[in-house]
C-alpha cells in the first residue's frame, strides 16, 4: 500500500468484510433478537465503509487528533468462538475483539511507515477503529454488565 | 378677636416649607423592614408539590403550569400563582415549603396599571423583587413538617445473621399512624411509581386506620402489595418532598402497614372481587409478578386465564431470588393465593417450548401474555471461568429457596452489585461465609437497593469498589479458587451515561476463596418462540420493545416485565401486567378504561 487512495481501498475493504462477517453469523443465528442484533452490527460495518468512502472521495476529513477512552474491557475477556447460538453478550465480545484487532492492525502500520501523509492516514484508521470498539465497550458495560 | 386669633390660620404656611412626614409613594421609596413580609419569592428548587396551596387559608395559591417548564419525576410542572386579593401574609405557605423554595420579600408595594398583576406566579413571572434577599424566610430552627422516620423494628445485624427470619418486623398501628401523618398528600410520588398508585390515598387511609378502603387502593393498581410492601425498589420514596429536609415518608412501610392488618381471608369480601366468566380466554406465560398480575386484572374483567410455569411455585423471582429474610414465603403466597383464588389456573412444572409449544397457546387462547423475566445468568466470560468453584448468584438462591446446600465454604467472593449479588452475599453470611463483594464501580453506583447495601455491610459483609475480576485460577486445595482482579479508576462518560471503570494493570491482586459466586447481571430465553412469529416482534438488545398496551408485532402477543423493561423490578412487571391487561380487553372489544 503506497498511496493514501489504497489504504483507505484497503480498509473498505475490511469494512465490507466485517460486515459480512456479521450477517453471514446472523443467517445462521438461531435466536431471533440475535438475528437482529448481528444485523444491526453489520449495518453499523456498513456505516463506517460509507465514512470511509466519503473520505476517499474527499467529502470528509479522517482526523487523528482526538483521544478516544480505552475502557480495556476486551482486554480481559475470553476469545469467543462464533456459533450459530450466540449469545449477546458473546457477539459483543466478539465485536470488542474484532475492532481491537483493526485498530491494533492499522496503529502497527503507522508506527512502521514514514511516509507522513500516509501515517496520518493510518493513525486517522487506528482512531476509527478505537471509536467503534468504544461503541461495543459501552454497550457490553450498559448492557450485560448491568448488575456490575 | 385678637391679633394673635387673626392671623394664626397664616401659622400653618410655616410648615408648607418643613420636611414632610408622610410618603409621597409611589415616587419616593420607602424600604420595608428586613424582616417584613412582602410580596413572595420562589426559587428554582420549587418541585410545585402544593403544600403551599394546601395550607393557605385563604385560598390565596392555585398552583398553575408555567411556559417552559415540564411535568419530570420528582417534578409536578406546577407552580404557586397567587391572588393577592385574598393573600393576607401569614407565611405558612413560607413555614411549611418543603423544599424551602418560597421566602417573602421585604417590598410591599406595587403599582402598576395592569388589573392583572393582582395575580402572579412567584419566581417565575420577572417581579423587581426576585432577587430581593430580605424579607420574611423560615427560621432553621421553626418546623411545621415532621422530618424525622419513624423507625421500624429490625432485627440487629447480630441476629439477622443467624437465620432466615424476616429483618423489618413493620410498624405497629401507632407507629403506622404516626408515619402516615407525616405525609403532607403532595401527591409526587405517584408519577414515579411505575405502577402508579393511589399513594396520598393510601396513606390517609392508614392515618384513619381504615386498612378496608387501603387494601381496595392498593388492588386498584397492585395485587403484589403484601410483597411490594416489603421489597419494593421504592422509587417513590426518592422523590417524595418530605426527602429535601429530612427523611422520605416510609411509603412502601406503610404499604405493608394496611395489608398486615388485613387477614387474607377477608381479601375477597373486601375487594368485592366477584368474577363472572366473558367466555374468552388469555394465557400467560411466567407466574411472576408481571405474569400473576395481569392474570389478576385479566380474571378481573371475566377472562379465563391459565398461567404457564416452569417451576415447581409461583412468584418468579420473588420466589427463587429474593430470600424469605426480605420476603417471607407466606407473604408472598398471601398475593399469589388471593389471585389463584379468584379461578386464575396456575399449571406449573410446565415450560413452554418443552412440555407445551408456544403456537398451541396462541392456538387454544384469544391472546397470549408474555412475561419470563431475565433467568439466565451472564457469565463473567473471563479465563478460567469454568472452575468448579465458580457458583451462579442466581443458582445460589434458587438452591436457598428450594431448602438446598449451596454449597457456598466459608470464604466467599460474590462478583457483582445488584440486589442479586447482595442478596448471594447476605445468604452467604447466613450459612456462616465470610463475605467479600467485588464491585467494578463504585459504591454508590451500586443497582442494588440502598437498604440492601447498608444492611449487608451491617451484617459484616466487605464491599470492595473498584475492583474488576480478570482471572480465576486454580487454587492449592481442589475445594478453593482463586481470583485475579485488579482496582478501576473511573472515567467519565462523555455521552452521559454513568461513570465507566477502567482496569489498572498495575493494580493487581489475587485471593483464594472456597468459592466466587457471580452475579453480574441476567438475561432471558425465548427461543420457544418459532423463528416466523419472531421475525414480526421487535426487539432492541436483548429485550422486547413492546407497543402501546405491551402488545407486540405479534397481534394476539403482549409482553412485559423484566424481559420488556430496562427498569427490572417487580413494581414495573407488576404494571406492564396490569397495562397488558387492559390492552388485551382492549384488543378483544372491551373498553381501555377498564
Amino acid at each position: 500500500m503506497n498511496t493514501v487512495d489504497e489504504i483507505l481501498d484497503f480498509a473498505i475493504e475490511r469494512e465490507q468484510q466485517a460486515a459480512d462477517f456479521y450477517s453471514s453469523l446472523a443467517d445462521r443465528a438461531q435466536s431471533a433478537w440475535m438475528k437482529e442484533m448481528l444485523l444491526s452490527f453489520s449495518q453499523e460495518e456498513m456505516r463506517h465503509k460509507g465514512k470511509l468512502k466519503s473520505v476517499k472521495l474527499g467529502d470528509r476529513l479522517l482526523k487523528a487528533d482526538q483521544h478516544v477512552q480505552d475502557l480495556k474491557v476486551s482486554d480481559y475477556l475470553v476469545d469467543i468462538e462464533p456459533t450459530a447460538d450466540i449469545s449477546l453478550q458473546d457477539a459483543l465480545i466478539v465485536a470488542m475483539k474484532r475492532e481491537k484487532a483493526a485498530y491494533r492492525l492499522y496503529s502497527d502500520m503507522a508506527r512502521t511507515i514514514d511516509d507522513p501523509e500516509l501515517k496520518q492516514m493510518f493513525l486517522g484508521l487506528a482512531q476509527e477503529e478505537a471509536k467503534h470498539k468504544l461503541y461495543f465497550e459501552v454497550q457490553y458495560d450498559d448492557q450485560i454488565m448491568r448488575d456490575n | 378677636m385678637s391679633l394673635k386669633d387673626l392671623i394664626s390660620p397664616f401659622y400653618v404656611w410655616q410648615r408648607a416649607f418643613e420636611k414632610p412626614y408622610t410618603q409621597k409613594r409611589p415616587i419616593e421609596d420607602r424600604p420595608g423592614a428586613p424582616r417584613y413580609r412582602g410580596f413572595h419569592m420562589n426559587s428554582e428548587d420549587c418541585i410545585g408539590c402544593g403544600t403551599c396551596e394546601s395550607i393557605c387559608q385563604n385560598r390565596a395559591i392555585d398552583m398553575v403550569p408555567v411556559e417552559g417548564l415540564e411535568q419530570r419525576p420528582g417534578d409536578s410542572g406546577l407552580r404557586p400563582r397567587f391572588d393577592y386579593g385574598r393573600c393576607c401574609w401569614c407565611a405558612l405557605c413560607v413555614d411549611i415549603c418543603t423544599t424551602r423554595s418560597l421566602h417573602l420579600s421585604n417590598h410591599y408595594a406595587w403599582v402598576t396599571e395592569d388589573p392583572d398583576a393582582f395575580h402572579f406566579t412567584a419566581g417565575t413571572d420577572p417581579m423587581p423583587w426576585n432577587e430581593n434577599s430580605l424579607g420574611y424566610r423560615r427560621d432553621d430552627d421553626y418546623h411545621l413538617l415532621v422530618h424525622d422516620r419513624i423507625e421500624m423494628e429490625m432485627l440487629g445485624p447480630d441476629e439477622s445473621v443467624r437465620g432466615f427470619d424476616e429483618v423489618m418486623k413493620g410498624y405497629t398501628e401507632e407507629q403506622a399512624v404516626l408515619e402516615a401523618d407525616r405525609c403532607v398528600e403532595c401527591g409526587i410520588c405517584v408519577a414515579t411509581c411505575p405502577a402508579h398508585m393511589s399513594v396520598p390515598d393510601y396513606i390517609r387511609s392508614v392515618r384513619k386506620r381504615d386498612y378496608e378502603t387501603g387494601l381496595r387502593l392498593l388492588y386498584e393498581t397492585n395485587p403484589f402489595s403484601s410483597t411490594c410492601g416489603r421489597i419494593c425498589t421504592h422509587r417513590c420514596e426518592t422523590v417524595c418532598v418530605m426527602g429535601y429536609q429530612g427523611d422520605p415518608i416510609a411509603i412502601r412501610f406503610l404499604k405493608r402497614a394496611i395489608v398486615d392488618r388485613v387477614p387474607a381471608e377477608r381479601y375477597r369480601e373486601i375487594l368485592g372481587d366477584d368474577v363472572s366468566d366473558n367466555g374468552r380466554t388469555v394465557g400467560v406465560i411466567g407466574a411472576g409478578p408481571g405474569g400473576m398480575s395481569a392474570a389478576y386484572y385479566l380474571r378481573r374483567l371475566g377472562y379465563g386465564v391459565t398461567v404457564y410455569e416452569a417451576q415447581a411455585r409461583a412468584g418468579g423471582m420473588l420466589r427463587y431470588g429474593v430470600p424469605s429474610y426480605r420476603l417471607p414465603d407466606d407473604q408472598l403466597d398471601k398475593d399469589i393465593d388471593y389471585i389463584r383464588s379468584l379461578g386464575v389456573e396456575v399449571r406449573f412444572n410446565t415450560l413452554v417450548g418443552r412440555d407445551v409449544t408456544f403456537q398451541s397457546l396462541l392456538d387454544t387462547h384469544d391472546a397470549v401474555f408474555l412475561a419470563v423475566g431475565l433467568n439466565q445468568p451472564s457469565a463473567l466470560r473471563i479465563n478460567g471461568e469454568e472452575h468448579p468453584r465458580v457458583l451462579s448468584g442466581l443458582k445460589v438462591l434458587d438452591d436457598v429457596a428450594n431448602g438446598l446446600d449451596p454449597g457456598i465454604g466459608r470464604k466467599v467472593a460474590v462478583i457483582g452489585g445488584g440486589n442479586v449479588a447482595m442478596d448471594a452475599a447476605r445468604v452467604s453470611r447466613r450459612m456462616g461465609a465470610e463475605v467479600t463483594v467485588l464491585y467494578r464501580r463504585r459504591i454508590e453506583d451500586m443497582p442494588a437497593d440502598p437498604d440492601e447495601i447498608h444492611e449487608s455491610q451491617a451484617e459484616g459483609c466487605t464491599l470492595v469498589a473498584q475492583a474488576i475480576p480478570v482471572e480465576i485460577k486454580p487454587a492449592a486445595s481442589e475445594a478453593q479458587v482463586t481470583i485475579v482482579w485488579g482496582e478501576a479508576e473511573m472515567v467519565a462518560d462523555d455521552k452521559g451515561g454513568r461513570p465507566r471503570p477502567v482496569l489498572q494493570e498495575d493494580r493487581m491482586h489475587e485471593e483464594t476463596y472456597d468459592c466466587v459466586i457471580a452475579a453480574i447481571g441476567q438475561g432471558g430465553q425465548i427461543d420457544f418462540i418459532p423463528s416466523d412469529y419472531r421475525e414480526q416482534i421487535e426487539f432492541k438488545w436483548n429485550k422486547f420493545v413492546p407497543g402501546d398496551y405491551q402488545q407486540t408485532g405479534l397481534a394476539k402477543l403482549f409482553v412485559g416485565g423484566d424481559i420488556a423493561n430496562s427498569r427490572a423490578d417487580a413494581i414495573s412487571a407488576i404494571e406492564d401486567g396490569h397495562h397488558a391487561a387492559r390492552g388485551i380487553h382492549r384488543f378483544l372489544g372491551g373498553s381501555a378504561d377498564a
